[in-house]
């Protein structure tokens, strides 16, 4: 489903990814650890092409993100291309980002109602649905300042999911959450992992990778240290700077 | 008694603004006879309809040119950027008396417009911009680059994780401004912009330059002819402070609408409050 070639990405002279390779198969659930600044948000960014690549290649579902190959030479997409792949890949970033301005079910219908141009009773039964799944189904018309912060960040799952995306992106979804509301946004992406989603879930939450990650991934400055199955890694790293690092977060 | 010096403070406004009242209403050597004989008088009443056109027209061109020339001032594209920098900087840079007078003599610049090659497809200039179109231009080309500015402040206090957001699920550019950005920089940019269009009803009075005939012109019109120059001024003031009155309530509710999501509950409004008020006082026991 992703497939990623030595991808590079500087900001300035910051180089924040140096050469990453990694493959995420269909139904597979990704996550990423890693120390803060070691590239993990930047490299999930460059995936929808939130951020531009500067070396590398980067496929979702087969195709190039942001770019066209003809020859060997690369042509950048045109706006419109750009958006139409952004829309198949679902995200979901730390700080929510709802629309303040719009009430939870106007949250969820207002991509597929002006991005995938769907009619209005079919979008609206979709996201009522979707409410309803993660558990908000009485918070339908509440606005975003109304709600907990697990419940907006379930909103914004439901958003996500509302454009039916063949893969999904989190970005660390509860580092903004206080302790007690951690579960039930958890809760909701096991469901969704249980349901088949592809996934790659940036995260701290070493529980989670542990019991529905099917692959885990170690980045630092930059680069994939380490890569495995989540308990075998958890359980014993093989390479020092894994081993520092989980010592200090477990 | 409690709030004494509020009461105290209150008390010394209400003498100096009685005072002042007084002084005005009972000058010996103003006519307040003929201020109500020309308050409705049938060409003052035209002017103050002209003037409301002015105004509306000028604010709609400025409102729609800002936000073009905001959303381009904030375009990656170096050419649209800097050619919103050029019209800011030109239009904020000289007078707007300056831009109005041009506009009203634009001929000697450009006596005809037409498709060069193609004889008789050309129009006079003078025909084309009459007093009031000269007017409206100059007001409203003018207005475009100060709201620009005001439209800028709005987009960027939007925080950037909005635009993420948006393009996260497939917007275009265009499709993030006009859902989600612009909707809730509203409740930055509608408090400047009624400053905006207050002060527009009042800027129009510069037309009398073109003698495009608003309000003042009508007013010193009357007046040059009666030589009652200071209580036309007044029918003219009372007028333009009715329009403010009314254009001041109009942005109220104008706020509240965008501020929704906002707060978590709305303030009442004034007359929510009154009614409120009234009925508190009957349930109290007497």
């Amino acid at each position: 489903m992703v497939k990623a070639e030595a991808v590079h990405k500087s900001f300035g002279r910051l180089e924040v990814l140096r050469g990453i390779d990694l493959e995420v198969k269909p139904k597979e659930v990704m996550c990423i650890i890693g120390p803060s600044g070691s590239g993990k948000s930047t490299f999930l960014r460059c995936i929808n092409h939130l951020e531009k690549i500067d070396a590398g290649r980067l496929w979702v579902d087969g195709e190039l993100v942001g770019y066209r190959q003809r020859g060997d030479r690369l042509y950048e997409l045109p706006d419109r291309e750009v958006c139409r792949k952004r829309s198949e890949i679902g995200m979901v970033f730390q700080r929510f980002n709802l629309f303040p301005h719009m009430t939870a079910l106007e949250n969820v219908i207002e991509a597929p109602l002006h991005v995938k141009r769907e009619s209005r009773a079919s979008v609206d039964a979709l996201a009522r649905k979707l409410l309803e799944r993660v558990g908000l189904a009485d918070k339908i018309d509440a606005y975003p300042n109304q709600l907990s912060g697990g419940q907006q960040q379930r909103v914004a799952i439901a958003r996500a999911l509302a454009m039916q995306p063949k893969l999904m992106l989190f970005d660390e979804p509860t580092s903004a959450l206080d302790p007690e509301l951690v579960g039930e946004v958890l809760d909701v992406m096991r469901g969704l992992a249980e349901d088949g989603m592809t996934m790659i879930v940036v995260t701290h939450e070493m529980g989670f990778a542990r019991e529905v990650g099917d692959s885990l991934v170690f980045m630092d400055g930059g680069v994939i240290v380490e890569s495995g199955k989540p308990r075998d890694m958890l359980a014993g790293p093989q390479h020092e700077r894994t081993r520092l690092f989980l010592s200090k977060v477990l | 008694m409690r709030h004494t010096w509020r009461w105290v403070g209150a008390g010394i406004v209400l003498v100096i603004v009685g005072g002042v009242a007084y002084t005005v209403a009972t000058a010996p050597y103003l006519h307040w006879d003929v201020v109500w004989q020309f308050l409705f008088n049938q060409l003052v009443l035209q002017g103050v309809v002209l003037t409301l056109e002015l105004t509306v027209v000028a604010m709609v061109i400025g409102i729609v040119l800002g936000v073009i020339l905001a959303v381009m001032r904030l375009s990656p594209n170096p050419v649209m950027s800097s050619l919103s920098w050029v019209y800011i900087w030109f239009f904020r840079g000289t007078p707007l008396l300056v831009q109005i007078f041009f506009w009203f003599n634009i001929a000697i610049v450009l006596p005809y417009v037409g498709i060069p090659g193609i004889p008789h497809w050309s129009i006079s200039t003078n025909i084309l911009i009459p007093a009031v179109v000269a007017a409206i231009l100059g007001l409203g080309l003018n207005e475009a680059a100060y709201m620009a500015e005001i439209v800028r402040a709005g987009i960027i206090s939007i925080e950037h994780g909005q635009t993420e957001a948006a393009q996260a699920l497939g917007m275009t550019r265009l499709q993030v401004m006009q859902r989600i950005i612009l909707p809730q920089a509203m409740r930055v940019i509608i408090p400047p912009t009624g400053n905006e269009t207050i002060s527009m009803l009042k800027t129009t009075s510069l037309a009398f330059v073109a003698s495009v005939e608003e309000l003042f012109t009508r007013a010193h019109e009357i007046a040059s002819s009666n030589f009652r120059v200071v209580e036309l001024l007044f029918v003219a003031s009372i007028w333009y402070l009715c329009m403010t009155s009314i254009l001041t309530i109009g942005q109220y509710y104008l706020e509240r609408y965008f501020a929704r999501g906002a707060a978590r509950e709305l303030p009442a409004t004034p007359w929510q409050r009154f009614r409120r008020l009234l009925f508190t006082y009957r349930l109290a026991p007497p």
